[in-house]
């Protein structure tokens, strides 16, 4: 799955929660992970003000005897039955919270138009093609890597340094060659690319271990 | 009074010196061992710091010179029954725990002909000169240099070493380097094979002779300068980077994927002899003519 089928099952991940691909892939996409984050906690935020955006009972009052007037509503229903026994809290909450509630809500609108408006999903075949984007994104190590570094740290410090920079550049070449290989499993050179990544990992796993004297 | 305090003095002051000239001798301690090896045999070498040199020589024994820089390391020599393996160990001894400059011990090995050598180095540079076996060598950051080798297979590890090669002839050799460049100059073979994460890649020669060259980056640069006489089947392409080509080729018919201005190119020189591959994801790749 790549950013684009992602985002096109956005409404449903941040209404339902997303199936085990869409799962899959927000582990490994940094931005679209982040962009769901952000989602979920305004969707959170949005549901504490909905008490706050209920009108006044007076609305209600007259659309309900606007609808009376239009035969609409038949003579003797109660409508909105829950609503009106809240009235003594809500009314209060409302005099209390109503501006804040607004001015809450407010912002959230904004906030979420800003996020929506500034967030620029890319295409995918320019994501897989930058050696930095794929260097964030694999910044990252896995649980061998940390405890390779973990190991080396208590050798020195610079070792230690040396080897986080040298596994953070082949985890680049190896997320690259992999999206490469991935675009056209045919490519001979892509999968020659990602040959040469796992080579150069194996390597820095055994010069590690190698390691003897300071 | 007077005098027998100054010529207290002066004898403290000789005696003081004295045994600081006795420990700079002891911190500096040079060795010289004559060890027996079978014919074919491997000797390896395990230093962390200071230097190796390595040089070819006759007979059946290995001449092994060593300056120890400290006396909290020492060095284990220990030869197989059959002798066909020695081992040369640079260790901290126990309870000491040297600095980095303490660990330092500096090698001059003779290794006589036909016999394999394998060094494995943290920050101590490595020479290796006409060493006519097969020669494996890996260091983090000390520079490998290999000069004057013919028919060996060189096999060479760096993280962020550098690496340089010349005059190594009719030769495998196989080079891996994280971030460490690597200089080739006048290397041929049946297969030469470079692969660097992000370390440049320079070749200088002619690759003519029936080998298979392949040199590999994800974003170091790939330079390739070749005479006008090489006989080369060349193809160089790069995922993102670019690709730049000043050697006269010829168009193939045939190649293994569609030619993109810019990003790859193929063709052959003369009659094509050797194929050079030259891949990158992002470094970029410049083929001269010399």
């Amino acid at each position: 799955m790549n950013c684009q089928q992602f985002q096109e099952t956005l409404p449903y991940i941040i209404e339902h929660g997303g199936g085990g691909e869409d799962e899959s892939h927000l582990q490994e996409c940094e931005s679209c992970a982040s962009l769901v984050q952000d989602l979920r906690y305004i969707a959170e935020q949005a549901k504490l003000l909905l008490p706050m955006h209920d009108p006044n009972p007076r609305v209600w009052n007259n659309i309900e005897q606007s609808l009376h007037r239009e035969g609409l509503l038949p003579e003797g229903r109660m409508p909105r039955l829950g609503h009106t026994q809240k009235n003594s809290t809500s009314q209060a909450q409302a005099k209390s919270w109503t501006p804040l509630g607004w001015a809450l809500a407010l912002t959230a609108v904004i906030l979420f138009a800003v996020v929506l408006t500034n967030y620029k999903p890319t295409p995918l075949q320019q994501t897989p093609l930058t050696a930095q984007n794929s260097a964030a994104d694999s910044a990252q190590f896995n649980s061998d890597d940390q405890q390779l570094i973990s190991q080396l740290s208590q050798q020195s410090p610079e070792a230690q340094r040396a080897y986080e920079a040298s596994l953070r550049d082949v985890n680049a070449y190896i997320a690259d060659a992999e999206q490469a290989a991935k675009s056209d499993p045919s490519d001979a050179s892509a999968q020659a690319l990602l040959q040469n990544a796992y080579e150069q990992k194996e390597m820095v796993y055994q010069m590690a271990t190698a390691r003897s004297l300071p | 009074m007077n005098a027998n305090t100054a010529t207290r003095a002066l004898l403290f002051a000789a005696a003081s010196f004295g045994i600081c000239l006795c420990a700079a001798h002891a911190a500096n301690t040079r060795k010289e061992a004559r060890i027996d090896i079978a014919p074919g045999g491997t000797v390896n070498i395990v230093n962390g710091g200071g230097s190796i040199t390595l040089h070819s020589g006759a007979g059946h024994q290995l001449l092994a010179t060593y300056t120890v820089h400290s006396a909290k390391v020492e060095v284990d020599q220990s030869t197989s029954a059959n002798k066909q393996r020695v081992e040369l160990l640079t260790h901290a001894l126990p309870g000491e725990k040297p600095t980095a400059d303490e660990a330092k011990v500096d090698y001059d090995v003779t290794v006589p002909t036909g016999v394999s050598v394998n060094v494995t180095s943290t920050s101590a540079p490595i020479t290796a000169d006409g060493i006519n076996s097969d020669i494996g060598l890996s260091s983090e950051t000390g520079q490998i240099t290999v000069h004057n080798v013919a028919r060996s297979h060189v096999n060479v590890r760096s993280m962020t070493a550098p690496v340089s090669l010349k005059d190594v002839t009719m030769s495998r050799v196989d080079i891996q380097s994280a971030g460490g460049a690597v200089q080739l100059a006048n290397v041929n073979g049946q297969r030469v094979s470079v692969g660097t994460t992000s370390g440049n890649i320079d070749y200088q020669g002619d690759p003519s002779g029936g080998g298979n060259y392949i040199l590999t980056t994800h974003s170091g640069a790939i330079d390739v300068t070749l005479p006008a006489t090489a006989s080369v089947d060349l193809s160089a392409r790069s995922t993102t980077g670019k690709v730049e080509n000043d050697f006269p080729l010829q168009q193939k018919p045939h190649t293994s994927f569609v030619p993109q201005q810019g990003r790859s190119f193929a063709g052959t020189s003369n009659s094509g002899s050797s194929s050079v591959e030259l891949q990158s994801f992002s470094g970029k790749i410049r083929v001269k003519k010399q």
